[in-house]
């Protein structure tokens, strides 16, 4: 089978301060997270806006420092290194692609600029092969013919053509781990699975971990083998991800099934509770679905549930679907 | 199979046509060449009927929003045909007349409206102030008929006195229909109205706006580009692509014997969350660039019917652009595959 | 009305970069956009035109600015002089033509040197954050409290060597820290979109940052911080050379000015020692605000009115509420 994964987060937390210099209070956007990435595999994790998803794709991007925890990246703790050479050997290994294609190409370069910036920086092949190498990676992610394509500025590009360059950015560096922040969510739907095939078929031809971070519950189930879902920080619920979808443990990943539009199914009615998906300010101890949980009882309002496997390879932080013995 | 088809089909004829665009046609006089960002559109919405508009960026669903409402503003203007509300033709109309009719028979609630909201100003303030640009009423008779309103759309009265930024992104887009729905109107145009919104947030929007609708009976023309979205929540649909109506039909008909190329595509692009899971293929290509469309079929690039090899189609599909004809009741689609019905 | 109501906004792809002229010549997009705005081409045609007079100045002026000759002193302008002569009767022409020069390259050099200082130190403050942006913008804080005009005076009148190089440097000094911080300011924003956090990932180093991905999108911000610069500093240095903190030895407008401030030329009734300098100045230093101001309306479309909003406003304010209705109804 293949080696060992690649990349493992520990115990990963990131906090940011809010308020002023009198009233010091921190919203807790990543909260003791804890998965690895193995090759070859896509890891879908979900959630909504302010759950904390994108936070952890910047934080394993090195955009960002953890507040605690580790990301281990062949087994070694990289989250706290500093030394510029170090720091590169990283980035030459872990690549992240954004999730608006309109935002994530500088206006005033050209394409060849982008692809070609990451071989040179990285020294992936001599100066003389750069610009063919640059071509080559514009094939690769299906845009054709390259030395035109090579020669535009990001405007003159659609939003499908921006984000596979974005990809051809990322493979540039032949990395072995490819975080996809939202890559589909802002593109035409029709143009959505043209993105997603190419994750697929760069996962079996190279053997790269993806993380594809999304809302959408479709689409991580076309794409991924397991998932991961979150709510205001934490990871709630994980597993491969049919068996997930099939039997849900946790009532936020319900919640979310039942709100997909499915023209296959007859909708069901969902009710408005109060509370919200982010990452709230100073949590109290206690499950953070509380207020919109159909299924609490005392202790949720306690103790934080922890992260327990009810089912094989499937675990949920729930007291009630999932209780710790 | 869509949950919320209550009438049948032969009874929803009977209802009186409330909008009706025949060969509607609007360009941008952007550049030396115009842009016509709609294209000869024909489209019908009865009293009391949830119409969906589905297309990707682009297609010129947002200017027929637009375009219904007059509020086209240059390098745009309407270029051909009309658009009929209880049969009276609204291009052409004064700027007073026009001004009665909106809000009053036709609203809107706009791609991101929530953001819209002035951010220094009281929600409650802002309400009146909608109100009362369209009618003359006091400001204590406004704030009363907006606290109503709010309670109509499952918000706490007392949130009148809030500002935009203590709501939340919901909250705010139900706060929008809400003043979309001040004047009771017969139709309402909502455009990609859960679009920036959670997938939890914008079932609830969405049954908001099913709940309000079977209530009041306004139509809606929905528009979007998620298809998926349409199939659970309209009566019919329209499929717009390139500024042109290429398919209509009701929504199950649709769903099960979608017959244009494009809505099959559309159609085959949203993987499904339960059962097989197959390689879809989507649609490849993109959008093309409206100030150089293509010519005939304007699909025809992407089509994966469009085949040298077939001349004399290729030659029609190429060059002639395919006219909307009905298959089937209630069923139209332009394309030259399809022949009225005969093969 | 309502703010629900919607501005119509096309976004099409933007227009071809290159727009070829009649002559088939590539233009450069922001030359174009320039000539475009009704503002910025005047400005560009007065600094233009100033800038050519300072070039061809060896040509055209018809004596050495310092000669003197004490019996045409005191002309009102004439063919032969034509702005006249000082009270030592140096030609006034020639003093003007050659002291755009001097005031040119100055305005220019200093409006580099402080913009540049300022570019490099504002961006990879906002950057860097942590240490390296609280020490920049501390720098830039004393800097700003610093009173320009009294430090010039008081540097002035210390400096031993007053020449062009010092001027240049002493300009820039006082004038960095306003564009420095504006400049932070922008890049500040433009540090969290995706394509800058995008180049960090793939491992661009901070400095290659700077330059190459943030500068370029500042571009107009930079320049217009180039032009507030250039008339500053130009005015500036006429004012101390004015005042008699200057290199009197030198030709300028500024010199001009003094010299026919403390030869009381006015009082006199010669009115040319004074008004010809001093129309020079006012010119460049007009060209170069319309400049200025026509490249912020080309940065911000919002700043531009259109030529109707702009009538139907004036109306408004001259003819009341009823006029302005009768105009929209037009």
């Amino acid at each position: 089978m293949s080696a060992a994964a690649p990349l493992e987060v520990r115990d990963l937390t990131k906090r940011f301060p809010v308020g002023n210099a009198l009233r010091r209070a921190h919203v807790h956007a990543v909260d003791d997270v804890s998965f690895e990435l193995r090759p070859g595999t896509i890891t879908a994790l979900v959630g909504e806006s302010g759950s904390g998803k994108s936070t952890v794709a910047r934080l394993l991007a090195r955009l960002y420092d953890p507040s605690e925890g580790a990301v281990l990246f062949e087994g070694s703790d990289v989250s706290r290194v500093r030394r510029r050479r170090d720091v590169l050997r990283y980035r030459s290994k872990v690549q992240i692609i954004f999730q608006d294609p309109f935002g994530s190409l500088n206006p005033v370069k050209t394409i060849r600029h982008h692809v070609e910036r990451p071989l040179r920086i990285h020294r992936i092949v001599p100066r003389a092969q750069v610009e063919e190498h640059a071509h080559e990676l514009l094939r690769t992610v299906g845009l054709v013919p390259a030395e035109e394509v090579a020669a535009k500025y990001p405007h003159e590009l659609s939003g499908g053509q921006r984000q596979r360059v974005a990809i051809a950015r990322a493979l540039a560096v032949e990395p072995k781990v490819v975080l996809a922040d939202e890559p589909t969510s802002m593109l035409d739907v029709s143009i959505r699975i043209g993105i997603l095939n190419l994750m697929l078929k760069l996962k079996e031809e190279r053997e790269i971990a993806f993380l594809y971070v999304t809302h959408d519950l479709a689409s991580a189930r076309y794409v991924a083998d397991d998932i991961l879902v979150m709510y205001a920080g934490q990871i709630v619920e994980r597993g491969p991800v049919e068996q997930v979808l099939a039997e849900p443990l946790h009532p936020y990943t319900r919640l979310l099934l039942a709100a997909v539009p499915d023209p296959a199914k007859k909708a069901e009615r969902i009710e408005p509770r109060k509370g919200l998906a982010a990452a709230a300010v100073d949590p109290p101890d206690g499950c953070r679905f509380l207020t919109r949980c159909p299924l609490a009882i005392d202790v949720c309002s306690r103790i934080t549930p922890p992260l327990v496997e009810a089912q094989p390879a499937q675990s949920a932080r729930c007291h009630v679907t999932a209780p710790s013995t | 199979m869509t949950a919320l088809v209550e009438e049948t089909v032969v009874a929803r004829t009977r209802e009186a046509t409330l909008l009706e665009l025949r060969q509607l046609s609007v360009e941008y006089a952007v550049g030396d060449r115009p842009v016509r960002a709609v294209d000869g559109v024909d489209l019908e919405i009865r009293a009391g009927e949830i119409v969906g508009l589905a297309g990707e960026s682009g297609c010129g669903k947002t200017t027929v929003a637009n375009a219904v409402l007059q509020i086209l503003r240059p390098p745009a203007r309407v270029v051909g045909g009309s658009v009929l509300f209880r049969g009276e033709d609204l291009v052409g109309k004064s700027t007073e007349e026009l001004r009665r009719f909106r809000w009053r028979n036709v609203s809107m609630v706009f791609q991101s409206a929530m953001n819209a909201l002035n951010p220094v100003m009281r929600v409650g303030d802002q309400f009146a102030d909608m109100m009362r640009a369209h009618e003359r009423i006091s400001k204590r008779r406004a704030l009363a008929a907006a606290a109503d309103l709010l309670e109509l759309v499952g918000i706490d009265r007392r949130r009148l006195r809030a500002y935009p930024h203590e709501l939340s992104g919901g909250m705010r887009q139900r706060v929008i229909i809400a003043m979309a729905l001040a004047l009771e109107p017969e139709l309402v145009i909502l455009d990609e109205p859960t679009t920036a919104l959670d997938v939890v947030v914008q079932r609830e929007i969405l049954q908001q706006v099913q709940d309000l609708q079977r209530k009041l009976r306004f139509a809606v023309l929905f528009i979007t580009h998620d298809l998926s979205l349409l199939l659970e929540v309209a009566h019919r649909i329209a499929i717009m692509y390139a500024g042109e109506l290429v398919e209509t039909a009701p929504a199950e008909r649709l769903a099960a014997n979608a017959q244009h190329p494009y809505t099959q595509g559309l159609l085959q692009s949203f993987p499904p969350l339960g059962g097989p899971l197959t390689r879809l293929t989507g649609i490849p290509g993109s959008p093309p660039d409206l100030r150089d469309p293509p010519s005939g079929c304007r699909f025809h690039p992407r089509c994966p019917h469009c085949r040298p090899d077939d001349i004399v189609l290729y030659l029609r599909q190429t060059g002639e652009r395919p006219l909307l004809r009905e298959i089937e009741a209630g069923h139209q689609v332009a394309c030259h595959l399809v022949a009225g019905g005969e093969e | 009305m309502s703010q629900l109501d919607p501005t119509i906004d096309l976004s099409l792809a933007a227009p071809p970069r290159r727009a070829r002229g009649r002559l088939g010549l590539r233009v450069p997009g922001w030359l174009v956009l320039l000539l475009r705005n009704r503002k910025s081409r005047t400005g560009l045609a007065m600094v233009g035109f100033m800038v050519l007079v300072a070039v061809i100045a060896p040509l055209i002026s018809v004596a050495h600015p310092t000669d003197f000759n004490l019996l045409a002193a005191r002309q009102a302008p004439s063919w032969h002089h034509l702005f006249g002569t000082t009270d030592q009767g140096s030609d006034i022409f020639s003093q003007v033509v050659l002291g755009a020069r001097r005031s040119l390259l100055l305005g220019a050099a200093a409006g580099a040197l402080a913009t540049g200082v300022a570019a490099i130190l504002g961006i990879t403050a906002a950057y860097s954050g942590g240490l390296v942006d609280e020490a920049v913008s501390f720098l830039t804080n004393v800097f700003l409290t610093i009173p320009p005009i009294p430090l010039l005076v008081v540097a002035s009148g210390y400096l031993k060597n007053r020449g062009m190089g010092t001027m240049i440097v002493v300009l820039a000094v006082v004038l960095w820290a306003f564009e420095a911080r504006i400049l932070r300011g922008q890049a500040l924003s433009l540090k969290s979109r995706d394509f800058i956090q995008a180049a960090k990932a793939s491992g661009e180093s901070t400095p290659r940052i700077v330059v190459a991905e943030l500068m370029p999108n500042m571009i107009s911000r930079i320049a217009a911080g180039f032009v507030l610069v250039f008339y500053i500093a130009l005015l500036t240095d006429a004012g101390l050379e004015f005042l008699g903190l200057g290199d009197m030895t030198k030709t300028s407008w500024g010199v001009t000015l003094y010299w026919a401030q403390t030869n009381s030329t006015v009082l006199q009734g010669e009115w040319w020692p004074f008004f010809f300098p001093g129309a020079a100045l006012a010119f460049t230093v007009l060209g170069l605000v319309l400049l200025l101001a026509g490249i912020d309306e080309v940065s911000n479309p919002r700043l531009r009115t259109e030529r109707r909003q702009r009538r139907r406003l004036l109306l408004a304010l001259v003819g009341g509420r009823l006029a302005a209705r009768a105009e929209a109804a037009a």
